[in-house]
């Protein structure tokens, strides 16, 4: 729907995603530069600026990394525009040391740091915080409650920056950025900016000084200015038209939310009835907290039920507020996760809510017959097999990591892979024959492979592997490489090209011909820069198995140094594969040998291409024509022959 | 002899270092393989009988039943198996010129079976480098060249399996004593499937003390020479003592004593020196580099032979006794100590159902070869 | 607009499936055609890495007042729209009651634990019952064998979006799909989903 996002008639509404509304809200606060790295679920964002970004007169890049993308959105800022970028919640963790650098020197044009968590790790190999860098680099940190908000909130916040001189930090959650809502459009401001670098005042001054990080041994100079800056924040946060309270004047419970949680502790609140009961204050300046604000609202009950997700972050700056006033606010009861009624681990929902609701007020609930719940659950747990992750039929990865498994297993000297972030995580697992040992962080995985070569010394025979995507090359496993070459450390990596960044959808990285916003652009050459950092490369294509099978063992055994395999194959759901067969594959049933010796369901019970299927009855496999991807490669793992493709005119 | 799957296999034979890799349970279907000199299974198989365990010699390996397959009788104290005839021999005029390891009786054999079409095609191990590489021989110049002895242990059986899916049915093979087991195994039909036939018209058995273990040799090699630069290897006749190493431009001896480490722990369970099962079997001829010994056993290989010689592929004279007498004595050797070494871990008729025994054999024999 | 009103608000529909189904468009068109008729809708979605083979939700909370939680709470559900069965089977448990109405495509996939063995996938005709045993408004519609009719799978989704107005539960009428669907697919492929949805309507009507 990003195509409504600029519409410019005033007043009218629609259907947004959190993370448009996002975007329309930079637009109504007159956006210039938008940076960002996908990342689940903040992707939608870049995406949306993209789409608009010629008429609206805005540059929208994806960035090697979030590091260089809060460089990229900084610069407009320090030349006088307004400019946000844009990081899932591990992506705050690799921009973090320009960060802390950058809320230092204080901003000149609006900035935003827009972070999209994921509470419950939906898409995510952790639920790391993000809010707890607003106070550890003591920024503003600002939490829509609702998608209308998303949008004014992010508006408010461009002035809110431009106000305090410095970065303010906009948190999102999945179920916010992925879900959507009603929004009411405002105007649009015109679209001309002027940017200009001044430099040439005096050492500190915000206006016309350089942009500096600078206080070696007199922090008084800038690091004083800067908790200044926050102080003011605070004050402002005090009027903010975002933070509301709803409720009885003195209710039982008050209960103090922000972000997705205000929808649940609504739906909470509305589902049981207790309106008249309980007042919710509903935060959307969650660092640092308006001191009034809050205290005005703790004197209102006796009881207060904290509802966040994830940390206990918003509950403990409360509780230092609360030990604060307590002379005029009185001894409190506090329900939240110190007390256990609210889980620090995963995300909430309403049930969570409504379950904590009923214990501390002592109601009783039911939302379905015990006898209708119990029927449906024995019914699911029956009928209802589970649904594993898989690769997608006709993925390139499935193909990689059979060879790479099987590579491994010949070798015979237990040889393990370091794995790294994007779909291939799934070589954990059945699905990528579990063949992946680590899994960290964006690069960690040529870092790792790079630290364990070099355990030879203490005796280590195994061979060291490690995957990485083409994007995620460029992000970080260049400088784990680079490391690893230049100490000759005795590894194989596995370089995953499927032309994209395939998890979050596609989005176009220093490797492809073109930029987000469809302009060309200048292609890196993996292989020439793996060539010329000195490793040894080779390239394969991952649907010749027996090719790649060899070259794998072939490196595995190849003492010297860094290698680098770079296993070449669209995505299966990339432009230029998807909904495009390139083989008819079918099976013969009358060569099948289905569960007998000399093949015991090679197909459907270990290589696991969701396009075949098991026919009970039978006793074959079969071609799930809806499903395949048409890539042939169960052709060439059947021992029969009984797989058989056909290339598609 | 009792039957079960992959899941034994690996455990009672790989994990135990009893597999030799012989190849009988590769290419069968995609779980076993082989890949420098070692049989790895790939992916877990559920099956709970399977040819893979059936035909490996390293377990399950019922004397009495193949003896009366091929023999009709149970198996007996022969250290020699049983035979028809002993002789000396080498090639012919008839049959082409290669470098033979010994007299070259079993390549000239080969190539008159093919050439008769007594067989469609040969299973040789031929070498890439220093590793054996076994193969399909449909002409006799692929069976010159696979001429000469490899002392590493050999897959030979992988290219057997694959030539019997790709449809051959009438093969010769030349299979070392451990391999010579696992066909006699595999020829009767284990696993009673409807389809089966019998893929052997020929089965030539070479004599073996022992192999080495080709990912140890190859590590031993690597650490003294360059690999790329070996031409040829030899261990010339008692009382040399010693392994050849032709390069470019040196032979480098490595004494045996040094070489013998090499020899994988299955071998010293092998009870077999001369294939016993085979159709004809040969070896070496002590003193006697031209010629081989020539050991011929079934009526099958009994033909071949009379038809060879009167051919002009294949050239008989009578063995020395005392040449018997020590062939007789060395292979009792072998099987003496293989008895013991494998009575001491207890895997010799081992009560059914407490899972797989390695051998089985009748008890009166058994008496005798401990010589009791 | 026509003149239903909805017995709930807010009044919540999940509309699943598998990865790769058209899930997510089916939920954006019908929320939008919520939205052309003056409602408040929140649309909670479940996607990202369960897109790789692994069940996908929509969560579409209809009201007249306000946004609402993007997670319908258990047993919430007032429509069930599954475009897999055993989907239909999993929802059912966790957000349905016994006046819930579900509609559901009768074509399987199967997990891959399915496929592996270690899983079993009901027959079709077991879950109808099973289904059909616990509540009163239960309808399954062959969708992917008719797009498949129509040489294209992937307009099941259309076809049960046209089978759940045909239903004359929800305050939406085929012009407002008309209106949805012109303004996400090419100006081509806007009569073949028509085709799709009014074969929908037909075959809950019959
Ligand atoms: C590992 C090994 C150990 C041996 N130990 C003894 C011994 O102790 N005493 C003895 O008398 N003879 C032994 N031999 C047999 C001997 O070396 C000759 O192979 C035999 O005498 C036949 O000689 P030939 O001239 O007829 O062979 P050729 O005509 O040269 O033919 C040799 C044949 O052997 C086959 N072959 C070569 N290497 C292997 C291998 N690794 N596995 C399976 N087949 C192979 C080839 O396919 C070829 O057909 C051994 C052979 C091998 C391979
Ligand atoms: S791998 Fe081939 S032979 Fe085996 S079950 Fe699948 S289609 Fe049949
Ligand atoms: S060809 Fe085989 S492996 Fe490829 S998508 Fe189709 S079923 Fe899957
Ligand atoms: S000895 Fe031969 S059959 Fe037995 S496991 Fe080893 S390679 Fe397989
Ligand atoms: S039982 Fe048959 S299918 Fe299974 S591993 Fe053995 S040979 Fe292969």
């Amino acid at each position: 729907m990003s195509y409504l996002i600029d519409d410019n008639r005033e007043g009218i509404q629609h259907l947004l995603m959190g993370n448009e509304a996002i975007v329309r809200g930079a637009l109504e606060a007159g956006i210039n530069v938008a940076a960002g790295y996908p990342g689940t679920p903040s992707s939608e964002i870049i995406e949306a600026f993209s789409k608009i970004a010629r008429d609206r007169n805005i540059y929208a890049e994806w960035s090697t990394n979030e590091k260089v993308a809060m460089e990229v959105a900084a610069a407009a800022s320090f030349a006088g525009l307004r400019s946000l970028c844009v990081m899932k919640q591990n992506g705050v963790n690799v921009a973090s040391d320009f960060l802390l650098h950058l809320a230092s020197s204080g901003t000149r044009g609006g900035m935003l740091l827009v972070t999209c968590d994921d509470p419950g790790a939906l898409s995510s190999v952790n639920e790391g915080e993000s809010r707890l860098f607003a106070k550890l680099v003591e920024i503003p940190l600002l939490e829509p409650g609702d998608f209308q908000e998303a949008k004014d909130l992010t508006k408010w916040a461009f002035d809110l920056s431009e106000k305090i001189r410095n970065l303010v930090m906009i948190r999102s959650v999945t179920r916010m950025s992925h879900a959507s809502g009603n929004v009411k459009f405002g105007s649009l401001p015109d679209t001309n900016a002027h940017a200009e670098y001044r430099f040439d005042g005096p050492l500190l001054d915000m206006e016309t000084g350089p942009m500096i990080s600078m206080i070696v041994a007199a922090p008084e100079l800038q690091h004083g200015p800067q908790q200044e800056k926050l102080k003011k924040a605070a004050q402002l946060f005090e009027d903010c038209p975002f933070n509301t309270y709803n409720g009885p004047e003195s209710p039982e419970l008050l209960i103090i939310t922000s972000s997705a949680c205000t929808l649940y502790v609504r739906e909470a609140v509305n589902l049981l009835n207790i309106e008249d009961r309980v007042g919710i204050l509903k935060l959307a300046t969650t660092w640092p907290l308006p001191p009034n604000l809050i205290k005005r609202n703790l004197m209102r009950s006796k009881a207060v039920f904290v509802v966040e997700e994830v940390l206990p972050t918003l509950e403990e700056n409360i509780k230092i507020l609360a030990a604060e006033t307590a002379l005029e606010t009185g001894i409190k009861t506090f329900y939240g996760k110190h007390s256990g009624h609210i889980p620090s681990a995963g995300e909430l929902n309403p049930d969570i809510v409504i379950s904590a609701l009923t214990k501390i007020l002592h109601i009783d609930y039911r939302p379905v017959e015990p006898s209708f719940e119990q029927k449906t659950a024995k019914m699911a747990a029956t009928m209802a097999p589970t649904r594993e992750m898989t690769f997608c039929p006709g993925c390139p990865h499935r193909a990689s990591f059979w060879s790479i498994h099987n590579a491994i297993a010949l070798d015979g000297r237990n040889g393990f892979v370091c794995g790294d972030i994007g779909c291939y995580v799934m070589g954990t697992l059945p699905g990528g024959y579990s063949t992946v040992k680590t899994l960290h962080s964006m690069g960690s995985g040529s870092g790792l492979a790079s630290g364990f070569g070099k355990l030879k010394q203490f005796g280590i025979e195994q061979p060291v592997l490690a995957v990485c995507g083409d994007s995620t090359f460029f992000h970080a496993a260049m400088p784990a490489l680079t490391n690893a070459i230049h100490h000759k450390s005795p590894f194989t990596l596995i370089l995953l090209d499927n032309s994209g960044t395939a998890m979050t959808g596609f989005q176009p990285h220093p490797g492809s011909p073109f930029d987000v916003m469809g302009n060309t652009a200048e292609a890196l050459d993996i292989e020439a820069i793996c060539r010329a950092m000195g490793g040894r490369v080779e390239i394969a294509d991952p649907f010749n198995l027996t090719e790649t099978r060899e070259m794998l063992n072939y490196l595995m055994e190849y003492k010297d140094g860094a290698k680098v395999l770079i296993l070449r194959q669209a995505c299966a759901l990339s432009p230029e594969r998807r909904g495009k067969k390139k083989f008819d594959v079918s099976v013969d049933e009358s060569i099948c040998i289905g569960e007998n010796c000399g093949c015991d369901r090679l197909c459907t019970r270990i290589f696991g291409c969701p396009g075949i299927t098991w026919d009970t009855e039978k006793k074959v496999s079969r071609i799930d024509t809806i499903i395949c991807a048409g890539c042939g490669v169960c052709a060439d793992i059947c021992p029969a022959g009984a797989i058989q493709k056909k290339e598609v005119a | 002899m009792q039957r079960f799957g992959s899941r034994e296999l690996v455990e009672n034979v790989i994990r135990q270092n009893l597999c030799i890799g012989c190849g009988a349970c590769n290419n069968l279907c995609p779980y076993f393989k082989s890949y420098n000199g070692k049989t790895t299974m790939l992916f877990p198989c559920t099956l709970p009988e399977g040819r893979c365990f059936a035909y490996c010699p390293k377990t399950e390996v019922d004397l009495d039943e193949l003896s009366a397959a091929l023999f009709h009788k149970p198996y007996g104290d022969d250290p020699l198996g049983y035979y028809r005839s002993i002789m000396m021999s080498r090639a012919g005029a008839r049959a082409g010129h290669g470098l033979f390891q010994a007299g070259g009786t079993v390549s000239a054999l080969m190539q008159f079976a093919l050439e008769k079409r007594h067989i469609d095609g040969a299973i040789l191990t031929d070498r890439k480098g220093i590793e054996p590489t076994p193969i399909l021989a449909t002409e006799s110049k692929d069976i010159l060249k696979c001429a000469s002895s490899k002392y590493t242990a050999a897959p030979t059986l992988a290219a057997l399996n694959r030539a019997i899916k790709e449809g051959f049915g009438n093969l010769g093979i030349v299979s070392t004593p451990c391999q010579t087991l696992a066909v006699a195994q595999m020829r009767l039909n284990p696993l009673q499937e409807n389809t089966f036939r019998d893929p052997t018209g020929l089965v030539i058995g070479i004599f073996c003390t022992w192999a080495l273990d080709f990912q140890a040799f190859k590590v031993f090699l690597s650490q003294r020479i360059d690999l790329a630069e070996i031409r040829k290897i030899d261990i010339p006749p008692p009382p040399a003592e010693v392994m050849e190493v032709f390069t470019d431009c040196a032979t480098i001896e490595y004494p045996l004593s040094e070489i013998r480490q090499l020899v994988p722990e299955a071998c010293s369970y092998c009870i077999d020196m001369t294939a016993e099962f085979s159709d004809i079997s040969v070896g070496v001829m002590e003193g006697r580099t031209d010629m081989n010994t020539l050991i011929t056993r079934t009526d099958r290989g009994q033909r071949i032979v009379d038809e060879a010689v009167s051919a002009g592929y294949l050239v008989l004279t009578d063995l020395p006794d005392e040449n018997l007498e020590h062939l007789k004595w060395a292979a009792d050797n072998k099987k003496k100590r293989a008895f013991a070494k494998a009575e001491e871990k207890a895997i010799v008729n081992t009560p059914a159902g407490t899972g797989p025994s390695y051998l089985r054999i009748n008890h009166a024999t058994l008496k005798k070869i401990r010589g009791e | 607009m026509n003149s239903i009103n909805l017995d709930r608000d807010p009044y919540s529909i999940i509309i699943t499936g598998v990865g790769g189904q058209g899930n997510v468009m089916a939920s954006r068109v019908m929320g939008s055609m919520f939205v052309t008729n003056g409602f408040s809708v929140t649309i909670g979605e479940t996607f990202g890495a369960s897109q790789r083979g692994g069940s996908v939700m929509s969560h579409l909370r209809i009201s007249k007042k306000s946004s609402w939680s993007p997670q319908i709470p258990r047993g919430g559900a007032d429509m069930i729209v599954s475009l897999e069965p055993i989907e239909a089977v999993r929802v059912l448990a966790a957000y349905g009651n016994p006046g819930v109405i579900l509609l559901s495509n009768t074509r399987p996939i199967f997990p891959v634990n399915v496929i592996k063995g270690e899983a079993t996938y009901p027959a079709i005709e077991d879950i109808k019952t099973a289904v059909k045993n616990s509540i009163s408004h239960a309808i399954f519609i062959d969708a992917t064998e008719e797009a498949l009719k129509m040489e294209n799978p992937i307009l099941a989704n259309i076809i049960m979006l046209g089978a759940v107005i045909g239903l004359n539960i929800l305050p939406l009428e085929r012009d407002d799909f008309h209106k949805a669907i012109a303004e996400r697919v090419p100006h081509d492929k806007i009569d073949v989903n028509m085709d799709a949805f009014d074969l929908g309507t037909r075959l809950v009507r019959q």
